[in-house]
């Protein structure tokens, strides 16, 4: 009865844009194309840190189809942070760099050309001199005394809660107390763990196109997973009216968090808006694979406090999130890494410091659960070890310390739709595992079994 | 340098174009023609979102000089759409949901379509093989080497298997 | 500059005298498939190119016990014809389809690592390389081709216009060990030639790719399989002699460190396989 109810819910539903995909009539950010566009192709940093001590153009400026290249003396306003948008602070990245560069492959300057081979070939003339700076690519040693300092504030950590007039070197949660349960656990387990940077590659490769209207607006066709961020950011990076753009998206070819940071666009529409021409900046595949954000890596450090019947008493969670050189969305990452790395496990003592730490990485981002995704990986291999240090079934484990509706999180959230112990049962079911009847019994209603009702 | 005058067949029609010297297959067709099926995801051979077909065999549009075409049969994803309706190996990519950002379908349809004319009923092995050289990065390939099964069903008939 | 020429000469007499005019300034390519991402790239910027597509150059041949294999001869042409299997394997284990019809193998020279898989079952093969220049044709073996990464013996108005190897006599194997099983940059690949008679080794050519400069023999290895029974112990000591022998390199595929520990594993491996296929027969 309810399915004749449902059009959708139960049914197989072909993709609104399958057709045009099947097809190649769908138009993606690269397949647009203007009269008189101009390519736009990025001076980038050859070497993970350095002083830029001059930019020289005049070779550029002989190549022909050459039209104009752009520094950030042209951004009205150069240094922002995309997550200024909910609050965090400050501003901290250079649209175009000024007189650092903190990665390989950081945006020095652009060149705008009337083909994309005089773009490359007038790019590729630029003279930047460059004095390298000792460079740091690990979180650990980002954060010894003798590293060397990345951000104008002094350190190499994000500030948690400036907004709010303090300085925390990094999220904590504090919970319970970990130290007089671990005096009382049987057991004391512990584990490194960590996460390499992943590069999205999305099959189309970042890019947009910008069009000076006649009514004075610029629309942006472009392949961005966040169309109203990055119309926001860029009119503030701008100086404009948000009014003036217009944002046309939707079409995207591959993204997983890879094309929600704000970089070719705000440029792009620079570029328009100095020469009075439609301008196309697409990355190839070489700078989305060196120089877009990535996964960032992670570092990880636990240690457990464990009875023998299994139950785990307290954690404490040291943690290092690569920002790689810039913030993009990592604070934000680090805050949900906070709240998630204690696991879907109900542990009544945790305690968490999560820093972000800039490297002269290419800058780490959004990608599929970002921030969580390090934690449970972290966590899981963490409850195996655990299971194997005090002889129980990594399953039974699971099931004895899995959270429970009613439960409180160590971030002090009451959880109301837990569902793990059902999901763990289907799982079991899956891959063939004969689970014992107590824990059969359990339930994410009922911590001491019994039947939901 | 002198810009010269390639003739070549395109999609079953006779096109001359005007190119600067060694533009690419690729550029031709989607700057210069504006036939954006062929797509452009890496310019190095490595993704397959631009194979094209040169006499029937397919070949990255990225890494073919324009002049190499001269006098050659080249067959693009617009080349076998028909004027109503699918194409039964974009009806089977369509049917199993094997696109989902759509961007390397072109490259796989392409590759598709030369697979089964060699090989009318490809085992899955053979699929997979024949498909090595096109990249989904969303993880769709199951879908698509049904598709492309479905597709030898929609073209030579399903073999008796009801 | 863009590229100021593209020549697409229709003989090898026409090819040569293009070379002969330009020399260095000349960039030679045959399917493409290393040159035009450098050149899409920005990378590399050459002013004048000549393709080698139209030569003709890509006669596959059989004779006195050779196979002659034109420098022009792409790899899908080497994957369904060539008569030596352990080519024909190699070929497989060269890039994808749409790639294959493109690169040749000449072009599989010029390949840098770590490409270049059908380089080194050549080498295992004991190749020789025809190049051809206004002065005529002279004769290298494979094994001497190359002088560093990206560096080799020819002269600027030389061109490779064949491949010459003698029709194996042993048993060979080949395995190419990469992160995925079809369409990858190697971790290491193995190539190897083993004449087995009364049960000894009489002759062992064993090569390696991407763990150096170039694809390179072992030859210490080789003398280690050379007289052996072909024995666990044997193919264990060869596989280690070889790690020892390589100059691995650090990339996005792997690590130094990474391709060393690989060598003796798959080095043992391709061996085995041959021991065990005279086992059997």
């Amino acid at each position: 009865m309810t399915k004749q109810l449902l059009n959708v819910v139960g049914q197989s539903v072909h993709r609104r844009d399958g057709m045009g995909h099947v097809t190649g009539r769908t138009t993606f950010v690269d397949d647009i194309q203007f009269r008189d566009m101009l390519y736009l192709k990025m001076v980038r940093s050859p070497v993970p840190h350095a002083r830029i001590r001059g930019i020289d153009f005049s070779e550029a400026e002989k190549v022909p189809g050459f039209v104009r290249a752009l520094t950030h003396r042209d951004v009205p306003k150069n240094i922002y942070t995309i997550l200024c948008l909910i609050g965090v602070g400050p501003d901290e990245e250079p649209v175009l760099a000024e007189d650092r560069v903190l990665y390989k492959g950081e945006q020095i300057a652009a060149v705008v050309a009337e083909s994309e081979e005089a773009a490359v070939e007038a790019a590729s003339r630029v003279v930047v001199d460059l004095e390298e700076l000792p460079a740091v690519f690990d979180v650990e040693e980002a954060l010894k005394p003798d590293a060397p300092v990345l951000k104008p504030w002094g350190t190499n950590y994000f500030i948690y809660d400036y907004e709010y007039g303090q300085s925390n070197p990094c999220r904590k949660v504090r919970f319970g107390d970990v130290e007089k349960a671990f005096a009382e656990a049987d057991y004391i387990v512990e584990g490194r763990y960590q996460m390499s940077p992943i590069e999205h590659a999305p099959t189309e490769t970042t890019g947009c196109v910008v069009k000076p209207e006649p009514d004075g607006r610029y629309t942006v066709y472009t392949n961005t997973q966040a169309l109203f961020f990055t119309l926001d950011n860029s009119a503030l990076i701008l100086n404009i009216p948000f009014n003036k753009l217009h944002f046309v998206g939707g079409t995207v070819g591959g993204g997983f968090g890879g094309k929600v940071d704000v970089i070719v666009e705000p440029i792009a529409i620079l570029a328009a808006m100095k020469t009075g021409r439609p301008v196309k900046y697409v990355f190839s595949r070489e700078e989305e694979m060196r120089c877009s954000s990535t996964r960032g890596a992670w570092r990880m450090y636990f240690k457990d406090g464990v009875m023998k019947d299994g139950r785990i008493i307290a954690r404490k969670v040291t943690t290092y999130a690569d920002a790689g050189a810039y913030n993009r969305h990592t604070p934000y990452a680090v805050t949900k890494h906070a709240a998630n790395v204690a696991g879907p496990y109900s542990i009544p003592n945790v305690w968490i410091d999560a820093y972000c730490v800039y490297t002269n990485r290419q800058p780490g981002s959004a990608m599929r659960g970002f921030g969580v995704t390090p934690a449970s990986f972290a966590v899981e291999v963490q409850m195996d070890r655990i299971a194997h240090t005090i002889g129980m079934d990594p399953w039974e484990l699971r099931f004895i310390n899995a959270y429970r509706n009613g439960d409180v999180r160590p971030h002090r959230k009451v959880v109301e739709d837990a569902t793990l112990i059902e999901t763990m049962k289907a799982a079991a079911q899956l891959v063939g595992k004969e689970l014992p009847e107590h824990l059969l019994a359990m339930n994410s209603w009922d911590r001491e079994g019994g039947h939901h009702g | 340098m002198k810009p010269k005058i390639v003739s070549f067949t395109l999609n079953g029609r006779p096109v001359d174009v005007m190119v600067r010297p060694m533009t690419t297959l690729q550029n031709v067709l989607r700057r210069q023609l504006e036939l954006t099926a062929t797509k452009a995801g890496c310019r190095q051979g490595s993704c397959g979102s631009c194979t094209v077909l040169v006499n029937g065999e397919p070949m990255a549009a990225c890494l073919l000089p324009i002049e190499d075409v001269e006098g050659q049969e080249v067959l693009t994803l617009e080349g076998i759409t028909p004027l109503h309706g699918l194409h039964p190996i974009q009806e089977a990519f369509f049917e199993n949901f094997a696109v989902q950002c759509g961007y390397c379908t072109p490259g796989m349809i392409m590759v598709t379509k030369a697979l089964l004319e060699r090989e009318p009923r490809p085992d899955e092995a053979t699929i997979r093989e024949a498909l090595s050289g096109n990249l989904c990065r969303c993880t769709g390939y199951q879908a698509i080497v049904q598709a492309v099964t479905d597709a030898a069903d929609r073209l030579h008939g399903n073999g008796g298997v009801s | 500059m863009s590229v100021q020429n593209y020549y697409l000469p229709e003989s090898l007499g026409e090819a040569l005298e293009l070379l002969a005019r330009y020399g260095p300034d000349l960039l030679v390519i045959a399917g493409g498939t290393v040159a035009m991402p450098l050149i899409n790239e920005g990378v590399s910027t050459p002013v004048q190119v000549m393709g080698l597509r139209r030569t003709g150059l890509d006669e596959m041949a059989r004779s006195n016990g050779n196979v002659k294999i034109g420098a022009t001869t792409t790899l899908t042409r080497l994957l369904e014809e060539s008569p030596v299997p352990l080519l024909r394997t190699a070929a497989r284990n060269t890039a994808a389809w749409t790639i294959r019809n493109m690169g040749t193998v000449g072009g599989n020279l010029f390949s840098p690592p770590p490409a270049g898989d059908v380089a080194v079952a050549l080498l295992a093969l004991d190749a020789e390389v025809t190049l051809t220049g206004s002065g005529g044709e002279r004769v290298v073996p494979l094994a001497r081709f190359w002088t560093g990464f990206m560096t080799n013996v020819m002269q600027a108005d030389e061109l490779v216009t064949a491949i010459t190897l003698p029709v194996p006599t042993g048993k060979t194997a080949y395995i190419k060990y990469g992160r995925k099983q079809a369409h990858t940059p190697a971790v290491v690949t193995v190539a190897a030639h083993l004449v087995v008679e009364g049960g000894r080794v009489q002759q062992a050519r064993l090569a390696l790719g991407a763990v150096g400069p170039h694809p390179l023999r072992c030859p210490q290895a080789e003398a280690v399989l050379t007289g052996s029974e072909l024995s666990e112990d044997a193919i264990t000591e060869a596989a280690q002699t070889a790690a020892g022998e390589c100059d691995p390199f650090t990339d996005a595929i792997a690590s130094e460190w990474y391709r060393r520990k690989m060598v003796p594993v798959y080095v043992a491996r391709a061996l085995r396989q041959i021991a065990q296929e005279e086992a059997a027969s």
